[in-house]
């Protein structure tokens, strides 16, 4: 049974995963989940993710929530399709783990904090604030000086080698932009520019970052 | 050489590292960072660790920071010494990278956003605000009612043994009632799974202070 991802054409977390399952050429089904009529807060939803939220997959009953789990865990079913996207030598590894929790402490709440200020908040019909928005950039922008120097020894944030770590910071990072801050396009910062552009430039972000818009199942 | 951590006796990361060393029966060397001289912040600590951040470990010259990090290089590294604490089976693995993701997006802002508020906040001579205390413990109210419900079915959070992912709730949950809020305490299951944690040996060992093994 082919895979089934239970999402939303355009939600960043589904876009993580989808851009995952392009690298990997994973074929796939996605299952459009109706968020405007709530639908994953209903009860039959909640069953299988309890936070309610989305993406989830469904591989052939087996289902698992979490956009970065479920890039791990597909990325350890098929080891060798695609490009490899976690190390397995225990130091390369190592440093992977660190770029990766690095994503999640560093770059994702206030990424995500600032794109919910300006693109979440007018689509939930509330008011935008632009001091908060700017307070966020202004994190971000501490962190990034630290991925600067990183990226000033390293291709990529786990080494010289394209990983998940990576992969991870494409949707938020993706629509800062259209919050208004080209943070990642900021010329004082070379290496970041250079690594964003990088990694933008990937034919599965292509593909996907306007909309899971082709599912290749 | 041995194991050096570079850290705090008092801090959580630091915790979450020391714990995981205890599990694994790793020796280590305590280096303690002058905090109150901010010397994380220093050019020489940079060099290590570019966020200004402890704890970073090193092993014999290989630098790793990020605690959750630390924590899985060491539980790989001596994958066969002391408590078994990463599955090997794809999907025991899966569920304990759910389990993994959703502590860090779930637990650990509400929790760690209490703790600042009420804990480090004052610390550093600085007022907290009940208002955003009460609004992270209401948060995480709502993820434990998930976390209750989960562990109504499983021992721990990836299944029926623990893991390091269980490990991780240690720090900042411990503080918790330091902060003003029993909430580890409120619901039956999470209740029983929490005390279970911090009644392990690797915890007692390191809760109130970190001392080198090595």
């Amino acid at each position: 049974m082919v895979l089934k991802l239970y999402g939303s054409n355009n939600s960043t977390c589904s876009l993580r995963v989808g851009a995952f399952l392009r690298e990997k050429k994973i074929p796939f089904e996605l299952v459009e989940v109706n968020f405007a009529q709530d639908e994953h807060k209903s009860p039959a939803y909640l069953e299988k993710q309890p936070f309610g939220q989305i993406p989830y997959i469904d591989d052939d009953g087996y289902i698992l929530y979490e956009s970065r789990a479920i890039c791990r865990y597909l990325e350890e079913k098929f080891p060798n399709q695609g490009p490899k996207l976690i190390p397995t030598e225990l130091k390369a590894k190592g440093l992977f783990e660190q770029a990766a929790s690095v994503e999640l402490n560093n770059f994702e709440p206030y990424a995500h904090k600032a794109v919910f200020e300006k693109v979440f908040k007018p689509y939930f019909g509330q008011t935008p604030d632009q001091a908060t928005f700017d307070k966020h950039i202004a994190d971000l922008g501490a962190r990034l000086n630290a991925y600067e120097v990183i990226l000033s020894k390293q291709k990529y944030v786990a080494g010289n080698e394209y990983t998940l770590a990576d992969l991870f910071h494409l949707p938020y990072g993706w629509l800062l932009a259209a919050g208004g801050s080209n943070i990642l396009s900021d010329e004082s910062r070379p290496n970041v520019v250079r690594w964003w552009k990088d990694i933008t430039s990937r034919d599965a972000w292509v593909e996907v970052k306007d909309g899971i818009v082709k599912s290749n199942a | 050489m041995v194991l050096k951590l570079y850290g705090s006796p008092f801090s959580t990361c630091s915790k979450r590292v020391a714990t995981v060393l205890h599990e694994k029966q790793v020796p280590f060397e305590l280096i303690v960072i002058d905090l109150a001289k901010h010397e994380q912040k220093s050019a020489a600590f940079r060099e290590k660790q570019p966020f200004g951040q402890i704890p970073y470990l090193d092993d014999d010259g290989f630098i790793v920071y990020e605690s959750r990090a630390i924590c899985r290089y060491i539980a790989m590294k001596y994958a066969d010494q002391g408590t078994k604490l990463i599955p090997t089976d794809l999907k025991g693995l899966a569920i304990f990278e759910q389990a993994l993701s959703v502590e860090q997006a779930h637990f650990n802002p509400s929790a760690e956003g209490a703790i600042s508020e009420n804990i480090y906040k004052p610390f550093f001579g600085k007022a907290p605000d009940p208002t955003v205390f009460e609004a992270h413990l209401k948060k995480l109210d709502e993820k434990l009612d998930i976390y209750e419900l989960i562990l109504s079915k499983q021992k721990y959070l990836a299944g029926d043994e623990l893991t390091l992912v269980d490990l991780f709730h240690i720090p900042f949950g411990y503080s918790l009632p330091t902060a003003g809020s029993d909430i580890m305490n409120s619901k039956p299951h999470v209740a029983a799974w929490f005390k279970a944690l911090v009644d392990r040996p690797s915890w007692q060992a390191i809760k109130d202070n970190i001392h080198s093994t090595a």
